[in-house]
């Protein structure tokens, strides 16, 4: 009874963005335009002879944009909006409902992020596609990447969800936005693979639980190997769970908080 | 009949931040913020029956919302004691959600760009109703409410006072034994307004549905309230049936006439009429019904004045409860 709540909440959020279907996928469709530049970038710094960086051919560094690129930005503006809850009272109204607040976003936000990503994955292999050419892949690890992804969306919302809580003492939702989207590029390896990085940075990068939203599912997408999936699924396992308490506490504080002084 | 609802010594304070102006205050309120305690609730008792409608009225910021926000147990008490049907709102907020339906005329709970029908359906979910009981509850809510149509338009294309029947309808799909309103008439015209009114009294009267509701409109509560509690500065000031205050203070009604020529007096002379402000070409009256028909008033206006604009008015809420003060109710 109670996940059938959860289903509902996921469909009839999924309806409701459906309803400017242009103003839910124009975001998607930028990813075309963004990995058509990378592909020129790319080939300038491989050159013609186009050997390998650190372990990656050009396809295998551009196919690692399509899938980081459409993680990071299927969400869409989960820590705004649930900043701005916080910050007018409107959070009042799912208190005294019977669901879980964190488990309403997780479930009305999820249904769209794997909609957008779908799009957005599937508009960023079209280009990459068309003006570089395909990357090997074996079709038995696509399950396993797919489950990978998941994770990566699950942690990357439970960190967005958790500043945008925060906003209630940080006060600027957007701000907070901004500076993690930044880290996520960076250190999360988005834009590209950690071991381009000096290696201390690499280090401290791949350890953050960032780099499990976005270079650790894409390098397993692009080189695949047997002996770091359980690693990868299980770091970010635990990257969950941690992020699940620290959201639980902060959650907690903070609506009591509210509940006592109001929005 | 039994209370349902009891409250007892209820307070409510908000801490607010100060600042001082400048950035001098700026820096200063960072390292030593100094904080002001507001009352927004302050020590309010009292009991609700089942089947009641009661209304809470007072000007902005009294503490009406407050007041409703702690008994359905959004905002936590700062002293005293709540009973909701036997649960403590503070506590228990999840399994009193089941008992109470409530609509916040500011904070829509409908989604905006779907048909109102589809949050029915997932409010059905979320309340774990049983699909022919939901059934058979949304066919009567609509009916009842004349939605038969609009619950199948996108929720943004409806006008106010539509929406904020298909707004009750979702606050009542679960049966609640309390259905608290805040500001439900805020923004509609009179139509809509006389409308939202005629529903909730045929709610109550058919379910037996106890409300209570929150308004600064005294039409509002006249009309459908049995019973009316009067909160300024969070202090109740009032707490009766709606018909003492209707013969006691509602007795008043202000007449404002604007003149087409100056005049220093309109010369009425008649009982219980009063000048209470005289301007240039417009003059204030007010008229002691008890005494004095306003009809009577008017018409001895018209065969004496040219005039070139008349209303008439109740006594703002404000005046009311100066009027309360006066005679230590």
């Amino acid at each position: 009874m109670t996940l059938t709540k959860y289903i509902e909440i996921s469909k009839i959020s999924v309806y409701n963005s459906l309803a400017y279907l242009l103003d839910f996928f124009s975001g998607s469709l930028f990813i075309g335009l963004i990995i058509f530049v990378f592909i020129q970038l790319w080939n300038v710094v491989y050159g013609p002879s186009a050997g390998l960086i650190e372990g990656y051919t050009i396809n295998m560094m551009v196919w690692y944009l399509v899938l980081t690129e459409a993680i990071v930005t299927s969400p869409g503006k989960i820590l705004e909006e649930i900043g701005d809850e916080i910050k007018t009272g409107n959070i009042a109204q799912n208190l005294n409902k019977p669901y879980n607040y964190v488990g309403f976003k997780y479930a009305s936000s999820m249904a769209r992020t794997l909609l957008r990503f779908l799009i957005t994955f599937g508009v960023g292999s079209l280009v990459a596609y068309v003006f570089l050419g395909g990357l090997e892949v074996k079709f038995l690890t696509l399950p396993i990447i797919l489950v990978s992804v998941f994770l990566a969306l699950t942690l990357h919302f439970l960190i967005m969800v958790l500043l945008g809580i925060l906003v209630f003492w940080l006060e600027d939702a957007s701000a907070t936005y901004f500076i993690y989207q930044k880290i996520v590029f960076v250190l999360g390896g988005m834009l590209m693979p950690l071991e381009i990085f000096p290696t201390w940075l690499e280090k401290i990068s791949a350890a953050l639980p960032f780099s499990y939203i976005a270079y650790h599912p894409a390098k397993l997408f692009v080189n695949f190997q047997w002996s770091n999936v359980s690693e990868v699924l299980l770091k970010q396992l635990m990257w969950i769970m941690i992020m699940i308490v620290i959201v639980t506490i902060v959650y907690q504080i903070c609506i009591r908080k509210i509940s006592l002084n109001g929005g | 009949m039994v209370a349902i609802i009891s409250i007892k010594n209820l307070t409510k304070e908000f801490k607010t931040r100060r600042k001082e102006a400048g950035l001098k205050g700026s820096i200063k309120s960072i390292f030593s913020p100094s904080y002001k305690l507001t009352k927004a609730v302050d020590n309010v008792s009292f009991t609700i029956k089942k089947g009641e409608v009661i209304g809470f009225i007072g000007p902005n910021g009294a503490g009406k919302s407050t007041t409703i926000k702690m008994m359905s147990g959004i905002l936590f008490p700062s002293k005293g004691k709540m009973d909701v049907f036997g649960y403590n709102p503070q506590k228990q907020r999840k399994d009193l959600s089941f008992h109470i339906g409530t609509v916040f005329g500011q904070k829509p709970q409908l989604w905006y760009h779907l048909p109102a029908i589809d949050t029915y359906n997932l409010f059905s979910k979320i309340y774990e109703l049983d699909e022919k009981s939901y059934r058979s509850r949304l066919d009567y809510l609509v009916k009842l409410f004349e939605v038969e149509e609009i619950i199948f338009q996108p929720v943004r294309k409806l006008s106010l006072g539509q929406r904020m029947r298909c707004e009750i309808i979702a606050s009542l799909l679960h049966g609640p034994k309390v259905l608290f309103l805040d500001e439900p008439t805020i923004g509609l015209d009179l139509i809509a307004k006389k409308k939202i009114r005629e529903l909730l009294k045929r709610l109550n009267e058919n379910e037996k549905v106890t409300i209570v509701l929150t308004s600064h409109d005294m039409d509002d509560v006249e009309q459908i309230c049995n019973r009316l509690i009067i909160i300024n500065e969070g202090k109740i000031v009032y707490d009766g049936s709606t018909k003492d205050i209707r013969e006691k203070y509602l007795k008043y009604k202000v007449i404002k006439v604007t003149l087409e020529r100056q005049v220093t007096s309109l010369g009425l002379n008649l009982l219980g009429v009063k000048t209470i402000e005289n301007e240039k070409y417009t003059q204030t009256l007010e008229v002691d019904t008890s005494k004095q028909p306003v009809q009577k008033v008017i018409s001895q206006i018209l065969s004496k004045h040219k005039i070139s604009d008349i209303t008439v008015l109740d006594p703002p809420i404000e005046e009311i409860i100066e009027r309360i003060f006066k005679k230590e109710l």
